[in-house]
């Protein structure tokens, strides 16, 4: 498959190419989310100030990445 | 087990190990093996020409559900103008080389070795038996195809899709069996 009809069926209306992007895109925000999160707390930044940035809470921020 | 194995066999599953590799595949099931089995030399192409198919087909078709399988997908993300390539690149610099691969596992440590999922060691398990069952020696290539498409797999369903009749290309695989 060619990158063009990969464009066409993800702005398209082929709900399958739609939501194969949708999942993609999360996926890679969490993975780029982890990596950041790690690297903050690495740095020294508080969980106040990464939860500000990702515009979460401080507790959701905690109770997700706590653990890296 | 291994011991058993003859040099095309441990050939296809170290070739399995690298097309995992190659894929970023966390894991290696029966598709990796089966991409190996398909663009490799030997039973497995034979007995899939003579069951109808195009190995290279089989293959490409194999390498594609991988890639599909994986959360992390470059060609859905393409489709969105996301250059998945350009964005390991940068995490790669920042984070350390293979950081992005490793944040999508639950551990989040480099491995040494990719595990094989269950249903690729049952499917190696199964190879024996129809060795055992076909009175053969070791296990050749064409045993681990038998391996695969004895009970459902990931690879059988492929080859399914493909328009494999999986009787048919039983009898095909244990010809070439015979005649090696």
């Amino acid at each position: 498959m060619t990158q063009d009809t990969l464009i066409a069926g993800a702005t398209g209306d082929d709900p399958q190419q739609g939501l194969r992007a949708v999942r993609a895109l999360r996926e890679l925000a969490e993975r780029l989310e982890t990596l950041q999160v790690r690297r903050a707390r690495g740095l020294g930044w508080s969980w106040e100030q990464i939860a500000a940035e990702l515009g979460v809470t401080k507790q959701a921020a905690h109770k997700k990445h706590g653990k890296v | 087990m291994f011991e058993r194995f003859s040099k095309d066999a441990r050939t296809a599953v170290q070739g399995a190990v690298v097309v995992a590799e190659r894929e970023r595949s966390g894991t290696i099931d029966t598709r990796h093996v089966l991409v190996t089995l398909a663009e490799g030399t030997g039973q497995v192409p034979a007995a899939l020409r003579t069951a109808g198919l195009d190995p290279a087909q089989v293959a490409a078709q194999a390498r594609e559900s991988i890639r599909a399988g994986d959360a992390l997908d470059g060609e859905a993300l393409a489709a969105v103008g996301i250059d998945l390539d350009a964005v390991r690149e940068r995490t790669d610099a920042v984070f350390g080389e293979g950081a992005l691969d490793r944040a999508g596992r639950k551990d989040g440590r480099r491995r040494k070795h990719l595990p094989f999922t269950s249903d690729a060691k049952k499917s190696l398990e199964l190879a024996l038996r129809e060795a055992v069952r076909l009175k053969d020696r070791g296990i050749e290539s064409g045993h681990l195809l038998l391996g695969m498409i004895r009970a459902d797999s990931p690879a059988r369903r492929l080859l399914e899709q493909a328009g494999a009749d999986v009787g048919e290309l039983r009898s095909a695989v244990e010809q070439e069996l015979r005649t090696a």
